[in-house]
């Protein structure tokens, strides 16, 4: 995947890209991070990344517990909550169908010379 | 993978958390530790992983990600500056009563400057209503004082003065917005 440069784009999807990778698995911060750099989001940074995983915990959508760590203090682990299963059903339920409306916009051929108004 | 960080880079790392730390007064204690803690393990993981510099690069500036961090916390709305508000009310109280002090102390060796051996009650207005007359009882140039203290009006425009720097009212707005969240969480 080439890198994604549209910032305000990513971080409007940022929530639901972190819902789906709770979903899959109990992660850290940086396990986070390194899981979204793996899917093709180079884009993204640790700072961008903590804050939105703090809000999912505000929000309900996400819970956390400390586990101990061998390499030094213990590490927040991520958990997706019934809430944030709910969420990430009807985020993706409402990206699938927004992207197909734009897409749909999208693959329509641009032709060479544009309809001129009135 | 390294296996451990230098001291160098433990204290570059340690910047950044304090420096992040200092941005985040705004937010409960129980959380900016939580978050100090957070952002430290990690910046540790990473630094190990990539190097010090890419991990500090990565994280961005403790400006930065302080405001994302109170965003994530309040949301976007407006807050209050709970810390302005309070360091203007300390401020203001602290510089006022020592000139207002001053001033009533002034008094008081005008009175010993004109009579040495002064004895009897002299009253000082204050200034008007901001504060109590202050009232000397001199004897034989020796001498004790009692009122100066603030009105009501005073008071008042204080908490005034102090809702308008820390833009307190801007509370209800906060807290509505967290209740809407929880409630949609929950739902």
């Amino acid at each position: 995947m080439p890198p994604t440069r549209d910032s305000q784009l990513l971080k409007g999807v940022l929530s639901l890209l972190l819902l789906q990778l709770l979903a899959e698995q109990e992660s850290y911060g940086y396990q986070v991070v390194q899981r979204l750099h793996e899917d093709g989001f180079t884009d993204i940074l640790d700072g961008t990344v903590y804050p939105a995983l703090a809000r999912l915990e505000r929000e309900g959508r996400a819970s956390s517990r400390l586990v101990s760590s061998s390499s030094g203090p213990a590490r927040k682990y991520y958990r997706l909550t019934p809430a944030g299963h709910r969420a990430l059903t009807e985020g993706a339920a409402s990206w699938f169908a927004l992207a197909d409306v734009v897409g749909s916009v999208l693959h329509r051929p641009v032709p060479a010379d544009p309809i001129k108004g009135p | 993978m390294a296996e451990t960080l230098s001291w160098t880079d433990r204290l570059r790392v340690e910047c950044l958390v304090w420096a992040l730390d200092a941005r985040l007064g705004d937010l409960p204690r129980r959380s900016r530790i939580a978050k100090r803690r957070e952002v430290r393990e990690n910046l540790r993981t990473a630094a190990m992983d990539v190097g010090i510099t890419t991990a500090l690069r990565n994280i961005g500036t403790s400006h930065r990600l302080a405001q994302e961090y109170r965003v994530a916390e309040y949301g976007d709305a407006a807050r209050p500056h709970w810390i302005a508000a309070t360091v203007f009310f300390l401020t203001a109280q602290l510089f006022l009563t020592s000139v207002l002090t001053e001033a009533a102390v002034a008094f008081g060796d005008g009175v010993e400057a004109a009579d040495p051996h002064a004895t009897g009650t002299y009253v000082w207005n204050g200034i008007g209503y901001l504060q109590s007359s202050v009232t000397y009882t001199f004897v034989d140039g020796q001498n004790t004082w009692t009122g100066g203290a603030w009105t009501p009006f005073a008071w008042a425009l204080w908490i005034i003065a102090t809702v308008l720097v820390g833009r307190v009212w801007r509370f209800r707005w906060t807290r509505r917005l967290r209740t809407a969240t929880a409630g949609e969480a929950h739902q």
